[in-house]
């Protein structure tokens, strides 16, 4: 619609000139593009891994004589994700940590952003931002040892504090019960400050105005929020939201894999794909295992992203992402 | 392919020495720049590039070679070298090994590397003349040109015995008559065994654990089990018992799955009650903490028993770091098999544009003591001083800048002896080693490939078990029966019944 | 006076604020234990760890560790120098290319927009794996063994572009940019002139996460900087100890005695802690100056300018 009205407008406008208007526009697109191309694009050959058995063309061992010179075996290397009962296990942690991640990871963030911009005193509310950034800079690794300095059978501090009070002792890193709720909170504890900036920037780009106009009607607080600030920042949250969609079937192998201490005991509610994929290969050693697993995490994310920019663009058009 | 390794002691001498003359004439050759990888060093670039210019100046005029070694660490090498592999890098020698991720027999299967057969004779004389026949044997693997030599193997701590590491003051002052004790020999499942912990645990109060246990060595000690080569790197699934007193006795060919093994059920109820009765720390239980514990508790002498995989002198060195008297105890005779020969070794890449001359070098490597000198222990004077009987003395300093693996470069019995191992270490060494005995079948290599997607799925259940099975931290009696239905599920008679056929077909010929 | 009350106008009452104050306040601290945690535990003396774990009250304190990284480790300044430079030199070009892009994206004027938007869309969801990407950049773009080796790789992040589109969206009226053409300003002046000045927050907000991005990168490191490793950034140092500490753990059952011999090798647990001290701190430093700009309109309860 837009498009057409500024068509029209340049109308009178030489063939040449609007042509010049593009290049120097696709000028600007360029790197980026070049970029994509080169280092997003051109690997993509390599998805036909996931179905072959790569070896090493030892006459000519480069990498495309390797994969033509490899049998095709079509979907073998997918085989193994499905190999026991227990991969549906897998497959419902994956998504359902998704699931709330991606509702949580919108609430709190949104909640805290507004929370922190009702703050009067500005370099208070810097103080918070920034310390609510601490734990991006933190490696999952390091995670792992802060939560394992309280739950460490021998030296932790809650099972010396049941010690002391003569309870029986907590075996944390076998008793299943509580680790859904820490794989939760670490993951929000960890990402919802990287969260509340992006928020944050959108709510500061709110022209202020909007708000006095608002409090001059007589509109409370909550009715700004309500009617103000929300629909402002509709369209990155319908962003974010389709974007982790697309990713519902990956899940951070870090945060699966350290912060768990890599326990056998609570793999029914720890064991995610990347988990499993990375024990698989580490066994085998077989890049086509990982790239079929990829390949299958990638597909199935691409329908869902499908499905939900459907979804929103059905809610509010100008908030999907294509 | 008993007693070939007798031979060895002359021929490290002799041909370590008459070495220096055989590529003297380094000049006619065209220079050339060799990239080799190693794995588990602790080098910085400052240090390598000291060292590395002596090398490179002695290499010039022996095989005319410039080389440019990458220092893979011990969390990067798996990572990085199947990347760099797969993406077919211009690297002339890698690191492999039957325990790493680029494991050795399934890269020569997939082309990896260069099959060195035809090349052995006419390039590397002395280094075929050098390494004893049985670990040649070890390397024949069925690669992508056949059956054949893919990698040279290292001559190193060749064989495996596993022994209790016993806190010999301890013993002694809990009232034990030490030398009774260990001369008799420990006995897991013996009701001595476990007084003694009991006893350990009641002088030392509640927060000491007196057995402090590596679970993975304590089972294959206490069941007297050998990891089956080619077997699930890492994820042992299958098992051969052989004779703990005569490792070369014949006790059947038959492999069986570890895990449903009355021998496992056995050991697992064993560690679970130890577990129980507070003999084992928590810390021991869980896989990321418990090497850091160990080390920590075996410096500070805080057991009674520990598992050790044995490694020649080491009851010497570990006296001297803890301040007690730690004794080895053998639970197993020493025995050769090729999980122990194929545990480092040196392939030549496929991408290498010249394999010939890379292959020289490994066999200079592995044949001129002055360059495994520098490669290993770096320069006189700068990581080392040299006393006058011949030993060594390490400037720690610089010497904890240049740190290779040494284990992992290749055949170690060329170095001088350090003070702290003795003028003498390296015969002693040898005699230890060339006396174990070969384990029967030892040579057989399971090729795991065909039930790559069992193996992919039995890695995850081994995951979910195996460790705390193996450490006491769940009850067997409930976690032993789900841990074996989910390997049938996953497929584990699969995965026996190819290792038993190929195992035939090993037999047949 | 009149200013105060001004202020004070649409504020949430004091009792809400409190509440505000006090949600907050938990949230932070709770952010920022962990990161005391790790000052103790680099603070504590190697003996104290040995005897009763990470703990935060350490039987005894110690500055040995910071002392051993400072004069024993010269690669720990050089690595500083050059995490500083890739962070440097990669946030520059990356925000210039993503806004770049991303404004074009945001003309609806523009011919290709939709092809554009769905060619870098695409990518996030799918790409060719790790092995056929390295091969891309060391055969084809020699990156190894250099700096762009750990810049270019990261230089792109299709997230980054759809947010930045967004932001322009939202707080550029499409009215300015035809009011700067008809005046004659170029499309690289509207675009660094007039829109990026607007979208000032969300420029710096990407800005902020591409400076985190690559101060953060170590996987780089490790796939291109092999045999040249002074090039190493500070992150890809701390990995490469947490990793090898991680890999004797796990492979202990398998080396048997080199394990042990291996682990003594290994700095001391407080080292690895002040190393992760080392890398907080400088980004932590310089968030403030991101922050300038993206808090700059905060508590649009009192009146801009």
């Amino acid at each position: 619609m837009e498009k057409k009205q500024v068509h029209s407008r340049r109308l009178g406008s030489s063939w040449l000139e609007r042509n010049k208007k593009t290049l120097v526009l696709l000028s600007m697109a360029a790197p980026v593009a070049i970029w994509l191309l080169l280092l997003r694009y051109l690997p993509m050959g390599g998805i036909v891994l996931a179905f072959k058995d790569y070896k090493v063309n030892p006459r000519n061992p480069s990498f495309i004589s390797n994969l033509i010179h490899s049998k095709w075996v079509g979907l073998k290397n997918f085989a193994f994700l499905f190999k026991t009962n227990d991969a549906w296990i897998m497959f419902r942690n994956t998504i359902c940590y998704n699931v709330v991640f991606i509702v949580l990871g919108v609430i709190i963030p949104v909640a805290l952003a507004i929370m922190m911009n009702e703050v009067t005193k500005k370099y208070v509310a810097k103080t918070y931002q920034t310390l609510m950034f601490f734990p991006y800079f933190l490696s999952w690794v390091v995670v792992s040892y802060f939560l394992n300095a309280f739950l460490d059978a021998q030296y932790g501090m809650l099972p010396a504090a049941q010690r002391a009070a003569g309870e029986a002792v907590t075996s944390w890193y076998t008793t299943k019960g509580p680790w859904p709720f820490i794989i939760v909170f670490a993951n929000l504890w960890k990402n919802v400050g990287y969260t509340t900036v992006l928020y944050l920037a959108a709510i500061t780009g709110i022209d202020a105005t909007l708000y006095e106009a608002a409090a001059i009607d007589g509109a409370t607080k909550w009715e700004q929020v309500r009617y103000v600030t929300l629909p402002h920042l509709r369209t990155i949250i319908s962003i974010l939201f389709i974007m982790n969609v697309g990713k519902i079937f990956n899940a951070d192998f870090g945060l699966f894999y350290n912060v768990p201490m890599q326990n056998g005991a609570l793999f029914s509610v720890t064991q995610v794909i990347d988990t499993y994929v990375y024990r698989a290969f580490m066994v085998t050693g077989d890049i086509s295992l990982s790239s079929a697993a990829g390949l299958l995490q990638n597909v199935l994310g691409f329908i869902c992203i499908l499905g939900a920019n459907t979804i929103v663009k059905k809610i509010d058009e100008d908030s999907s992402l294509f | 392919m008993k007693k070939l390794l007798s031979v060895l002691l002359v021929c490290v001498m002799l041909v370590g020495v008459c070495s220096a003359g055989a590529f003297a004439a380094g000049g006619e050759l065209e220079p050339v720049t060799l990239r080799i990888w190693f794995h588990g060093s602790t080098v910085t670039p400052d240090a390598s590039a000291k060292v590395m210019e002596e090398v490179n100046k002695y290499l010039a005029d022996k095989i005319n070679v410039t080389l440019e070694p990458i220092w893979g660490t011990w969390g990067d090498f798996d990572q990085a070298t199947t990347t760099a592999l797969a993406g077919g890098d211009d690297v002339d020698i890698y690191f492999t090994c039957n325990w790493s991720a680029n494991e050795y027999n399934k890269y020569a299967r997939d082309g990896y590397w260069v099959k060195l057969d035809d090349m052995l004779d006419e390039y590397a004389p002395e280094l075929k003349e050098t390494i004893p026949q049985g670990i040649w044997d070890c390397a024949i693997t069925n690669g992508y040109d056949g059956m054949g030599i893919y990698g040279v193997p290292a001559l190193k701590d060749t064989a495996t015995q596993n022994c209790w590491d016993v806190n010999g003051t301890l013993l002694a002052e809990l009232g034990y008559d030490v030398d009774a004790v260990c001369e008799a020999g420990l006995d897991y499942y013996s009701d001595e065994f476990e007084e003694m912990l009991q006893a350990a645990k009641d002088a030392k109060g509640a927060d000491f654990y007196p057995l402090l246990i590596e679970p993975v060595v304590l089972e294959r000690m206490v069941t007297h089990s050998s990891i089956i080569t080619g077997d699930l790197n890492n994820a042992n699934m299958l098992s051969y018992y052989y004779d703990a007193e005569h490792p070369s006795n014949d006790t059947g060919a038959t492999i069986v799955s570890k895990y449903e093994s009355e021998e496992f059920a056995k050991f697992a109820a064993r560690t679970y009650e130890f577990s129980q009765k507070g003999f084992i720390s928590p810390s021991c239980q869980s896989t990321a903490t418990s090497n850091d514990y160990r080390t920590a508790t075996q410096a500070s002498a805080e057991y009674l028993f520990g598992t050790q995989s044995y490694a020649f002198g080491c009851e010497l060195d570990y006296s001297k770091a803890r301040g007690i008297d730690v004794r080895m105890v053998p639970e197993t005779a020493a025995y050769m098999d090729c999980t122990s020969g194929q545990g480092a070794m040196m392939a030549v890449s496929v991408t290498s544009k010249n394999p010939e001359r890379a292959l020289m070098f490994l066999n200079l490597l592995n044949t001129d003591p002055v360059l495994m000198t520098m490669m290993n222990y770096g320069l006189e004077g700068f990581t080392y001083t040299t006393n006058d009987d011949g030993t060594i003395t390490f400037i720690d300093e610089a010497r904890a800048t240049y740190s290779p693996w040494t284990n992992g470069m290749g055949n170690i019995r060329i170095l001088p002896p350090t003070d702290a191992q003795g003028a003498d270490f390296w015969e002693r060494f040898s005699a230890y080693y060339d006396a174990a005995e070969t384990l029967p079948y030892g040579g057989f290599i399971f090729d795991a490939s065909e039930v790559e997607t069992e193996g992919a799925a039995l890695a995850n259940v081994f995951a979910e078990y195996a460790f705390n099975l193996m450490s006491g931290a769940v009850d067997p009696d409930e976690a032993l029966p789900e841990f074996q239905a989910k390997l049938k599920e996953a497929g584990i008679d699969e995965l026996v019944a190819a290792a038993q056929s190929q195992m035939e077909a090993y037999l047949a010929g | 006076m009149t200013r105060k009350r001004k202020l004070r106008l649409n504020a949430v009452s004091p009792g809400t604020e409190a509440v505000i104050h006090v949600i907050l306040a938990a949230f932070s601290l709770c952010c920022i234990i962990p990161f005391i945690f790790v000052l103790i535990i680099a603070f504590s003396s190697e003996e104290s760890i040995r005897a009763i774990g990470y703990s935060f009250t350490p039987l005894s304190w110690s500055t040995e560790a910071f002392r051993y990284a400072f004069d024993k480790l010269p690669q720990i300044w050089r690595s500083y120098f050059n995490s500083i430079l890739i962070t440097v030199v990669g946030t520059v070009l990356s925000t210039l290319m993503c806004a770049m892009y991303s404004y074009v994206l945001y003309r609806p004027d523009f011919r290709f927009r939709k092809f554009f938007n769905f060619f870098s869309f695409f990518t996030m969801i799918f790409g060719g794996g790790l092995v056929p990407t390295y091969i891309v950049c060391t055969q084809l773009l020699g990156l190894q063994e250099n700096y762009p080796a750990l810049i270019v790789p990261l230089l792109v992040n299709p997230f980054n572009i759809i947010v930045m589109r967004a932001f322009f969206k939202s707080s550029v009226p499409l009215e300015l940019i035809e009011a700067a053409t008809i005046d004659g300003s170029g499309e690289y002046n509207t675009l660094f002139r007039i829109v990026a000045p607007i979208a000032k927050p969300g420029v710096a907000t990407i800005a902020l996460l591409n400076a985190l991005a690559f101060w953060n990168e170590w996987y780089l490191s490790l796939l291109y900087i092999k045999r040249n490793k002074v090039l190493q950034p500070l992150q890809a140092l701390l990995m490469e100890l947490q990793n090898n500490v991680q890999y004797l753990n796990q492979m202990a059952g398998q080396l048997g005695a080199a394990a042990i011999a291996e682990a003594a090798k290994m700095p001391s647990q407080s080292l690895r802690m002040v190393l992760v001290v080392l890398i907080v701190v400088p980004i932590a430093c310089a968030y403030p100056f991101f922050q300038r700009y993206i808090v700059a309109g905060l508590a649009v309860g009192s009146v801009k300018g």
